[in-house]
């Protein structure tokens, strides 16, 4: 594919406002007296705010108030006894380092900076833990039960198998870090009326949750997000922070902004949790799978609970008799954590697909025939069948494209110099999710259609696919069609995440198109109009300017008879320098099985993004603390390191692109997290064939490729 | 950030005067170190003088040596056709620091000013010997992967930064500062610190200084540099480890060599006895491989640093095998 | 270089600055009027018109003239005051790329550079690059090759191509993803802003 785009691929809708610099993210909105909100935060880990001396700061020139637990800024909800442990200027409490304690707002940005540098606490401080690894190991520290535990046949079969595989996995924080920092513009009007500008994946949840703190109608508010700087989670839910400025707001009655700083994005917006995993594989020596348990141990914080579905996987992407999983959580005193694209599956994928290669090397497999020989018919733990999959289809694809006859089976075999070339595979897979949305439609006489949902775009291309689907099903050229999004005051919708957005309300955009078809040939009949007329001519005959229809969508019960999942495959080839160190990949072949490919150029970009994103999970990611002190040592873009243009290759994607019959009218299924899932394993895998080390650490930095030996 | 005091300046003789007003002041130039120190807490100076007007631009050929201002850019330095030409190693080591944008702003003089990247120091709320003398080491039985394994000393393990000065110091650059009073030479190699009791001071350009230019002998080592840069991601990253190599090879023998090291000292680290090594002996594996470990003579780890024991010598090696087989 | 730099309270470091301004002897950037004002009567508001300093400079071809803190940096002087928010605050450290606009024709970081440094110079943002709706060669290159998701890294991105184009710095798709790295995108767009790329400086439209 080489990354050309077929001519007839529509672009993205917003593709103008993006490039032209007219898109308004939160921050971006201009508002008669704004001020700027700036955090203070804590400088110790646990314990409690002793005092807090805040004078300085409110003489300083341009201040307007300084808010904390001092002067507890009204929050009906958080007046009563009970709910969440961290009410944020209502607790005295600190339960991570770095947690907001008082937020100072000035007239401008730097003197609310500044001002914020003038207050001082002292506090009392308390023994604290923030090493995950310690955590896990002490066997006097909590743990609690992140997920049931599962069982299938029995249980630890793979001890006694003919060849046995077990090893440990290790995953570090990774933190989310889209490049728009976090925030919010709260503007608190007379009458309790409340009007946000949010950085949020969800508007009607952003609305729910200040409702439900400020205790004022629902309808009082109103949330606006039209763009989003990215999320990949993060924005999945109204953090401390953002009700601090809503509170700001009301205390002074003014618009407030707070955009908080890179190095706070470490610590108050949440992370991708550490995560120690244990898996066992048992096999007959002609590669049957008798045997898989995968055990979990992953971060939560002290203060809230926080799990993810880091085994899921292993419970039926395998054809196999005997499966036990178990999922524990162990409590840090750091902030919680958050789903982070692809989140627990694509924690447990690195585990599972990396034991995967590792038992295929033992039976001296091609780890591609070896996955192949146990890919299921049915899915075993829910004993359904899938609605619909092809991954030997997307095998084949997939290693043609990535060249895979050319991999040599034995470790280190192709070398050429210093440079030693690797091949990887992996698989991803995650839940087909679908939920219940609304969506509105406008069919006007001057050929245009107006779409309206509450949903978000953080980046997939909401709007696009919307677009695509409602202009496939009425003839309406793309640029006739608005989809209106990012605002609560719009048909409810899901919070974009777990992949579902396309699936959700493209439903609902199908039955509304739907709708205003049959609408249109009644009317044409009605009219003694041939049922093909235009439906302009059809409105305008009838003297309608206009026809709308509001449908709720959501699915049905084949939910109950199918298993629906979305699959990728991802080949990588890496070259891994024997002298330094320095793996980098070389190429990528991404094969997405999700359904039907409503958009393909956003699809397609989609799927590179999550490579993206996977090559920074293998080789480059991780948030560091320095457990003495509880605060995080590389907190910011120089240290911690996301992927740079340089470190990516060419990346070819292929979709099988086939309806699943069952999910949704459009046959089509998420991508977002499948697009990550698995492909760290790839990374891993591939460094392994190279070089012959197995790195169950991750990221494959240089000197763990150094170290072993 | 305080709101400082901003003057600006349009010669060295002004600059110095307002300097000298005020020990509170800095100068500013490119800005992008000064900056973000200001931003994080880590410097809040009362006066930025602003030195961005002072005519030291130049690039340019005087005798026997290539003289750069002081206020040239990266970006113009590592374009010269001059620089390409006569040293590219230089350019090279331009290249592989910071980004595009920061190279187009940043200066020479401040590059050689930059301060360290290590957490500890730029975090105000942990204790630093270099931001707050007598605070203590963090990396010191801290995170360490990035620190230092030469000249260490148990108040700082920090290394310095810059990709520029790596290729300076093996290029056998000479520094211009001046004064009040007039100006005065340092070598290159001098001009850098190693930590020792006073990790504060990077380096010795005294409190009315400033550096005026660079002055570079030229050479003939331009056929054979290399700049060799590891780092846990392909561009716009700090070094692991990186080697500047600059060898002539005559007669199949090498007759002149530079060698020197990045991320791994408090200073540009020059390899003075691999390259008293090597001078004379064929360009040959086997002799790389001498001169690395002789490199590693001294070389000490803080536990998440020791790969760099092995890293450092393999990089050296691969830097010099490239280096030579240019063609 | 200072050993250690004190924090000093705004509030004396205002008192003193007050008691040496008529010692300054720099090119006098503090109008006259609020010398004399500081001078006769040393308030908050004489203060406050004291710590500003007149700016010049020119923004899309635009004159823009203000009186600013010194400690404002380019970015946010374009963003809270002129109102151009094309340009985006990623990190506000010169770690990320997303505040790239051009100075002089050269792309520069604009959240490490103090807008009073700037004084006399010609910006140019995402904002006025294109020619009224007629997009410039590199948008367009970016809709075509899908060249972002979020849109948020994107003017940096395009500022930075365009910059990059200019300086020749586009040989092969290796030379461009190095000198394109300095633009952190985390949604991943890279492969796309290089084909937007290699097709912008081959002059062509085609892909």
């Amino acid at each position: 594919m080489n990354n050309q785009i077929l001519k007839d691929e529509n672009d993205r809708v917003d593709g103008v406002y993006k490039v032209t610099g007219k898109a308004k993210y939160f921050a971006e909105y201009e508002l008669p007296g704004l001020t700027y909100g700036v955090l203070v935060t804590s400088t110790i880990t646990k314990g409690k705010i002793l005092s807090l001396d805040t004078k300085a700061a409110e003489k300083a020139p341009g201040v307007i108030s300084v808010l904390s637990h001092l002067n507890k800024p009204s929050a009906p909800a958080y007046e009563q006894e009970g709910g969440p442990a961290m009410k944020i200027f209502y607790t005295d409490k600190i339960f991570f380092n770095g947690q907001p304690i008082a937020i100072v707002v000035a007239n401008t940005f730097e003197r609310a900076t500044y001002a914020a540098s003038l207050v001082k606490a002292t506090y009392a401080k308390e023994e604290f833990n923030t090493d995950f690894e310690k955590a896990v190991n002490d066997t006097e520290s909590k743990k609690l039960q992140g997920q049931p535990d599962y069982k299938r046949g029995v249980e630890n079969a793979y001890k006694t198998a003919e060849v046995v595989v077990e090893q440990k996995y290790h995953l570090p924080i990774e933190t989310h870090n889209p490049m728009e920092l976090h925030g919010i513009i709260a503007d608190w009007h007379p009458n309790n009326q409340v009007t946000v500008y949010a950085k949020t994946q969800g508007v009607k949840a952003t609305q729910g949750t200040i409702a439900n703190v400020f205790k004022i109608p629902i309808e009082n508010i109103q949330v606006k997000s039209e763009f989003v700087g990215g999320g990949f989670g993060m924005a999945l839910r109204t953090w401390p922070l953002e009700i601090a400025t809503v509170m700001a707001s009301k205390h002074i009655g003014k618009p407030v902004k707070i955009m908080i700083t890179r190095m706070q994005m470490f610590t108050m917006v949440g992370n991708r949790p550490a995560a120690i995993q244990t898996i066992g594989l048992g096999a007959n020596k002609d590669g049957t799978l008798t045997g898989i348990t995968h055990r979990a141990f992953g971060e939560t914080s002290v203060y809230e609970n926080f799990t993810e579905g880091v085994v899921n996987m292993a419970k039926f992407m395998y054809q196999c008799d005997n499966v036990n999983t178990q999922y524990t959580v162990v409590p840090v005193d750091l902030g919680v954590p958050i789903w982070m694209r692809g989140p627990g599956e694509a924690t447990g994928a690195f585990a599972l697909e990396s034991a995967i290669d590792e038992m295929a090397h033992a039976l001296n497999m091609d780890p591609l025939e070896f996955r192949i020989k146990n890919d299921p018919e049915r899915d075993q733990q829910r004993n359904k069948p899938f609605s619909d999959k092809n991954i030997k289809e997307a095998y084949r694809v997939g290693s043609q494209k990535i060249g895979w006859s050319e991999r040599k089976n034995k470790p280190g075999s192709l070398v050429d110099g210093q440079l030693k070339t690797g091949y990887g595979v992996s698989i991803g897979v995650f839940n087909a999710n679908r939920g219940r949305a609304s969506v509105k439609g406008t069919l006007k006489a001057d050929g245009s259609l107006i779409l309206q949902s509450a949903t978000s775009d953080i980046g997939p291309g909401t709007g696009t696919g919307m677009t695509l689907i409602a202009s496939k099903l009425l003839g309406i050229p793309v640029n006739k069609i608005k989809f209106e999004l990012g605002d609560s005051s719009l048909p409810p919708a899901p919070s974009q995440g777990g992949s579902a957005t396309l699936s959700t309300v493209g439903s609902a955009v199908n039955d509304v198109c739907v709708s205003l078809k049959s609408t249109i040939a009644e009317l044409a009949a009605n009219s003694n109009m041939d049922a093909t007329s235009n439906f302009i001519d059809v409105l305008k005959k009838n003297n309608l300017p206009s026809i709308e229809v509001t449908k709720q969508s959501q699915a049905g019960k084949e939910r109950d008879d199918y298993s629906m999942y979305s699959f990728s495959i991802h080949f990588v080839k890496v070259k891994v320098h024997s002298l330094t160190g320095v793996v980098k990949v070389d190429k990528i072949v991404s094969v997405g099985d999700s359904g039907t490919i409503v958009s393909p150029k956003t699809a397609r970009s989609q799927m590179v993004g999550g490579a993206v994103g996977g090559v920074g999970m293998a080789l480059t990611e991780e948030s560091i603390l320095d457990h003495r002190y509880g605060r995080y040592i590389n907190n910011n873009f120089a240290d911690y390191h996301v992927p740079v243009n340089a470190d990516i290759p060419e990346i070819e994607v292929h979709f099988i692109n086939k309806p699943d019959p069952y999910i949704n009218p459009m046959g089509a299924k998420g991508m977002g997290e499948i697009a990550l899932i698995g492909f760290s394993a790839a990374v891993a895998n591939a460094v392994f064939n190279a070089t012959g080390k197995r790195i169950r650490t991750l990221p494959i930095t240089p000197d763990k490729i150094l170290a072993t030996s | 950030m305080i709101n400082f005091q901003y003057l600006r300046t349009t010669s060295v003789k002004s600059a110095i005067a307002l300097l000298l007003k005020d020990k509170n002041s800095k100068f500013i130039a490119g800005g992008t170190n000064l900056i973000d120190l200001m931003k994080r807490g880590v410097s809040a100076p009362e006066k930025l003088i602003d030195i961005n007007h002072v005519p030291l631009k130049q690039i340019e050929l005087v005798g026997n040596n290539i003289v750069i201002g002081a206020l040239a850019s990266n970006t113009a330095v590592a374009e010269n056709a001059l620089i390409k030409d006569k040293l590219p190693l230089l350019a090279m080591a331009l290249n592989a620091g910071a980004s595009a944008q920061l190279r187009n702003v940043a200066t020479v003089g401040g590059n050689m000013m930059q301060r360290t990247r290590c957490g500890y120091f730029y975090d105000t709320e942990m204790p630093c010997n270099k931001r707050q003398p007598g605070s203590g080491c963090g990396a010191v039985g801290g995170f360490n992967r990035m620190h230092a394994i030469f000249g260490t000393s148990d108040k700082c393990i920090a290394v310095h930064p810059s990709d520029m000065c790596i290729a300076l110091v093996a290029l056998d650059a000479v520094v211009v500062l001046a004064n009040s009073k007039g100006e005065r030479k340092i070598s290159f190699k001098d001009f850098h610190r190693l930590a020792g009791d006073t990790p504060q001071l990077d380096n010795n350009l005294k409190a009315d200084e400033m550096i005026i230019r660079l002055e570079i002998p030229v050479n003939n080592l331009a056929k054979n540099s290399h700049y060799l840069k590891v780092r846990d991601r392909a561009s716009y990253a700090f070094a692991l480890v990186s080697v500047a190599a600059g060898m002539e090879i005559s007669n199949n023998k090498i007759t002149d060599i530079r060698l020197a090291m990045g991320g791994v000292a408090h200073k540009p680290w020059r390899l003075t006895a691999s390259e008293n090594f090597l001078k004379g002996k064929k360009a040959t594996i086997e002799n790389f491989e001498q001169a690395a470990k002789l490199a590693m003579a001294d070389a000490k780890g803080y536990g998440e640093n020791n790969f760099k024991l092995q890293m450092a010598p393999n990089t050296i090696i691969e830097a010099l095998n490239v280096a030579k087989s240019k063609a | 270089m200072q050993s250690s730099d004190k924090k000093t309270n705004q509030s004396d470091s205002r008192r003193d600055f007050l008691k040496k301004s008529s010692l300054i002897t720099a090119i006098a950037l503090t109008p006259s009027v609020a010398v004399k004002a500081a001078e006769n009567q040393a308030d908050e508001r004489f203060a406050e018109l004291f710590e500003k300093i007149p700016l010049n400079l020119t923004v899309n071809n635009k004159a823009c003239k203000t009186s600013i803190e010194p400690r404002v940096t380019l970015l946010d002087y374009l963003r809270e005051e002129l109102h151009l928010t094309g340009t985006k605050k990623g990190c506000d450290h010169g770690q990320c790329g997303a505040c790239t606009v051009h100075v002089n024709g050269e792309r520069v970081n604009s959240c490490l550079s103090l807008a009073v440094m700037n004084e006399g110079k010609k910006i140019t943002t995402i904002e006025g690059l294109s020619n009224g709706d007629e997009l410039h060669a590199m948008q367009a290159a970016f809709i075509k090759h899908d060249g972002f998701q979020c849109g948020y890294c994107t003017p940096g991105q395009i500022m930075s191509a365009v910059a990059c184009v200019n300086e020749g710095h586009t040989n092969s798709r290796g030379e461009i993803s190095e000198y394109m790295s300095g633009n952190i995108c985390r949604c991943g767009a890279y492969p796309n802003i290089v084909d937007a790329i290699v097709e912008v400086s081959k002059g062509g439209t085609e892909a």
